[in-house]
């Protein structure tokens, strides 16, 4: 809704808010909460069950009062109940030896004072009608079931007219038949008399389909607001519509992502986190944070072979995100000491690129390299489409159709090396195509239903549609960049200055690891171990590690490119490489992702920690494999300098307007 | 109800079929009553206790003149069972009738303010286990009558179950109906009378039904010990001077019956005024 200029009806100011305890103290709920709701808006209040909710609309309600700070209604205080900003309970309050009329009237006759009586029943009349209780109106609420009682609250909610509609989980106790039917109603009666509303809700769905803005809350003590989702969704709305409507899912996985984060924050707060020194280490006891992907094969061999605890790391927790931005976020709150990430993240972090402030992020080991691949869907191959060719052919014939393609995450090579290979093949991945960053595990649904083109991404996922016929491989990495990087071990550079030792001995258990993981006889036990639930948790036969199994079912000669080949161990494939780091903060500045940081020789000496790679390797007898990898030439055969990395953009046709800025890094330092 | 049988419906118009079919609810306080009445009778003709049969009410003249003539008046306190019992229940209603109002009244002030609460509590829950006879002899002292006494031992024996009751039913209303008022600032004379009583009303009424009982039992142990006043109570103490053992069974029974009827009757009135709570 544009309704930027309407005055504000409500608003909340720095409110704090509260308890005293039992056993004496205090329980902060609320802290800063600074909200300001504008009139004919529809707010939704989300967040999981204790997080303050229920608390912050009493205290719009005036049903309680904020420690600190104010609520103004219409630009005054609000000190006490009243029937201009009436409350919908989740439980209906209604009276129960009064009937349906009765509990109206009741409300009608105490707020409508001033009007005579014949007209105070006919408003009675209307707003039964209203609701569609004509024939229930003489019936006692216990007589009704709990869809029609909900319906007689919200009656007797807005038969008083009030400036401002609150409504506490007003569908949680109905079943979804009814709640879906009420919805649709409260829709449409907040559009016909535009309502002011606020709700409490903890159904997603309904947030997202009733909402102007959603106010996510972040989990207590000392709740606040987490972010405030725009719901650009045109009114009217239709419950069977809106899920078609391309802000649906993107707002509705940013709500399960936030209220998935809290329940990780507060599963993380719930353990004890008292650093544990052990063996000559500054930390034994790490939270490790992985995507499920083939490629995060090193940490479950670590962990079911014990491979942390022979280096010393007794307590170490494997943490799944569905999502890199949970990664992200783990990092720059601390939650996880170390995660497995996409090869660009660390530079991609440290140049701020996460939209925070830049965070230093360091790596010491490169974990994986390969297992990517550009695959297409089927409908565009049943048109014809099976080169890169056809597909150029394609989006300049259906122009005017919007043209998805999925990636994992803008700093990961997927991304990189999708764009490298549009852009080499004449394609510009923003302008003629739309290059969107989905979980890995939902991009073969949204390939079956036609959403989008196509995807580039790691096994198992990437030759699963191409197994389920979903979809055609048109270029497997090898045929892009053969031993491109693909994930690293990535963590907070104070965190890496604060426990060194441990570092290291990290570094050394996942390098043990890498190498387990890069011996083919150990591959069919890798696909066992990582079908576990705890890592990936799908059929062991969808996890490949190489081209030995040559399906016969996979169709199409370009396949035998797509199929994973990961390479975990080797000469020159575990050292960090700066010159790879630099041309992935090239490739990022070339996308506007970052911008190319004026002091990348820094950025670089501390992302890169050879040193820590180096100590590792030569701890575990392997001096051999710290050869440094020599320069980098993709398959258009256009070569990288390291040395003129802006030279390099500058040549480049396909690209963004990129900037060149001096990324503001503090010195290193312990956390 | 009306019994109706699934599979022959219409054969609920025949009488002897309907008992028949209803045996399960008549028969077992009959065989029970009945046993207990027999083993009685025998009991007493194989004289192991000292207590007439339950036959000798009837072949005694004095209790067959009690049951036949209720409403025989020959003056001063030699009256039929209907007048002792009439003095009796006028002392109970107007005992009664007293510990209702104060009782709820106080339920109310007390179950809306914790802090009166606090301040009584003790007090109240000290002067409820007081036996009603023990309250005769203050309550003599007190008032040097014995009808106001009578029913001040009723009074104060019946009011604390009422007002526990109501003081509880007032704290149980739920928070949603008080912040239903609130946001419709209702005034406390409203609120009083749309939420409050309705409300608490279940509880009130669960106080006075265990009142009524008590009254009743409380109204027997004042007549008994306060000479000279008409009533059941002083009936079968009288009987119980003069050795008229048949006279003692028949007022106990009496009492029985009419404490029966009186709790019966709230209990009715309870299903009335609040139905379906």
């Amino acid at each position: 809704m544009t309704t930027t200029t309407a005055p504000s009806l409500v608003d909340v100011r720095a409110i704090d808010k509260s308890f005293a305890l039992k056993g004496g103290g205090t329980y902060l709920a609320l802290q800063g909460i600074d909200l300001e709701i504008r009139k004919g808006e529809f707010i939704s209040l989300i967040g999981h069950s204790g997080c303050g909710k229920s608390t912050l609309l009493n205290m719009i309600a005036g049903l309680d009062l904020p420690t600190e700070g104010t609520v103004l209604l219409d630009g005054e205080a609000v000190k006490r109940p009243g029937p201009d900003k009436m409350v919908v309970f989740q439980n209906y309050s209604l009276l129960p030896w009064l009937t349906v009329r009765e509990n109206i009237a009741l409300a009608v006759d105490e707020v409508m004072g001033k009007i005579s009586s014949s007209e105070r029943d006919a408003l009675v009349q209307e707003h039964i009608d209203m609701v569609g209780l004509g024939p229930a109106a003489t019936k006692l609420p216990l007589q009704l079931s709990g869809g029609m009682r909900q319906r007689v609250a919200i009656a007797r909610a807005l038969a008083i007219r009030p400036k401002l509609l609150l409504l506490d989980e007003p569908f949680g106790a109905l079943d979804a038949l009814t709640r879906g039917n009420l919805q649709e109603k409260l829709m449409q009666i907040c559009n016909e008399h535009e309502l002011t509303a606020v709700m409490v809700t903890h159904d997603v769905d309904e947030a997202v389909l009733l909402s102007d803005r959603i106010v996510m809350l972040t989990n207590g003590p000392g709740s606040n607001i987490g972010g405030i989702l725009e719901v650009d969704i045109p009114r009217p709305r239709q419950r069977l519509e809106v899920v078609h409507h391309p802000s649906y899912y993107s707002l509705r996985s940013e709500i399960i992502y936030f209220l998935n984060r809290q329940k990780r924050v507060k599963q993380w707060r719930a353990r004890p986190h008292q650093v544990v020194a052990r063996h000559g280490l500054e930390k034994v006891n790490l939270d490790l944070g992985f995507l499920p992907l083939a490629a995060s094969a090193p940490l479950a061999v670590a962990e079911a072979h014990g491979l942390f605890t022979k280096h010393g790391l007794d307590e170490v927790q494997l943490i799944r995100e569905p999502t890199w931005r949970g990664i992200v976020d783990g990092l720059v709150d601390g939650t996880l000491d170390a995660s497995v990430m996409p090869a660009g993240m660390p530079t991609w972090m440290t140049a701020g690129g996460h939209g925070g402030a830049p965070l230093p992020i360091v790596t010491a080991l490169t974990l994986s390299r390969n297992g990517n691949g550009i695959t297409l869907g089927r409908r565009l191959a049943e048109q014809g489409v099976h080169t890169v060719d056809d597909y150029r052919a394609y989006l300049k014939s259906h122009e005017r159709e919007p043209h998805t393609m999925g990636i994992v995450h803008e700093a990961s090579m997927h991304n990189l090396l999708l764009r490298y290979w549009l852009a080499a093949n004449g394609i510009d991945p923003d302008k003629d195509v739309h290059l969107q960053a989905l979980p890995p595990a939902q991009m073969l649904a949204d390939l079956k239903d036609g959403s989008i083109d196509g995807y580039c991404v790691g096994a198992p996922w990437l030759d699963r549609a191409i197994r389920d016929g979903h979809g055609i491989a048109v270029a497997g990495d090898l045929a892009i960049w053969p031993g491109h990087p693909g994930k690293v071990l990535g963590v907070r550079e104070d965190w890496a200055i604060t426990y060194p030792n441990t570092h290291i001995a990290l570094t050394k258990a996942l390098l043990e690891a890498c190498r387990y993981c890069a011996d083919p006889a150990h591959w069919g036990e890798l696909s066992e171990l990582l079908s576990d639930r705890r890592y990936l948790g799908i059929k062991p036969e969808l996890i490949r590690f190489s081209e030995a199994s040559t399906d016969v079912d996979r169709g199409g000669p370009e396949s035998e490119s797509a199929v994973p080949h990961h390479l975990f161990f080797g000469e020159g494939l575990n050292r960090p490489s700066r010159t790879e780091h630099l041309w992935m903060m090239t490739q990022m500045a070339r996308w506007g992702e970052i911008p190319l940081p004026r002091n990348w020789v820094e950025i670089l000496e501390r992302v890169c920690q050879v040193g820590v790679f180096s100590t590792a390797a030569r701890e575990l007898g392997l001096d051999a494999i710290s050869y440094q990898r020599q320069g980098i030439e993709l398959f258009d055969g256009k070569p990288f300098n390291a040395d003129d990395p802006i030279g390099y953009l500058n040549a480049q046709t396909i690209k963004r307007d990129f900037s060149i800025a001096e990324i503001p890094l503090a010195p290193p330092r312990r956390s | 109800m009306v019994p109706t049988s699934p599979r022959r419906p219409g054969v609920a118009s025949n009488p002897l079929e309907w008992l028949t079919r209803s045996s399960g609810t008549w028969l077992p306080p009959l065989l029970g009553t009945g046993g207990f009445l027999l083993l009685w009778q025998i009991l007493s003709s194989a004289g192991v206790i000292a207590l007439p049969a339950p036959s000798s009410l009837f072949t005694e003249e004095r209790t067959r003149t009690l049951i036949l003539y209720p409403f025989y008046d020959r003056g001063g306190l030699d009256k039929g069972l209907f007048w002792q019992t009439m003095a009796s229940l006028s002392r109970v209603a107007q005992g009664y009738t007293l510990a209702a109002l104060v009782g709820i009244a106080v339920g109310i002030t007390i179950g809306l303010k914790p802090t009166i609460n606090r301040a009584f509590d003790p007090l109240f829950q000290f002067l409820r286990m007081v036996a009603p006879l023990a309250w005769v002899p203050i309550a003599l002292v007190l008032f040097q009558k014995n009808q106001p006494a009578a029913i001040f031992v009723i009074f104060i024996t019946a009011i604390w179950p009422i007002l526990i009751n109501t003081a509880e039913g007032v704290r149980q209303i739920p928070q949603d109906y008080r912040n239903v008022a609130l946001v419709l600032q209702m005034s406390s004379r409203r609120f009083f009378t749309k939420v409050l009583i309705p409300s608490a009303l279940p509880y009130i009424f669960t106080g006075l039904r265990i009142s009524i009982g008590l009254a009743w039992l409380a109204i027997i142990a004042a007549e008994i010990v306060m000479p000279g006043t008409l009533g059941i109570g002083f009936f079968i103490w009288d009987a119980y001077q003069q050795n008229y053992v048949g006279e003692i069974v028949l007022g106990v029974i009496w009492i029985g019956a009419i404490g029966l009827v009186l709790d019966r009757l709230m209990a009715w009135l309870q299903t009335r005024i609040s139905p379906g709570q």
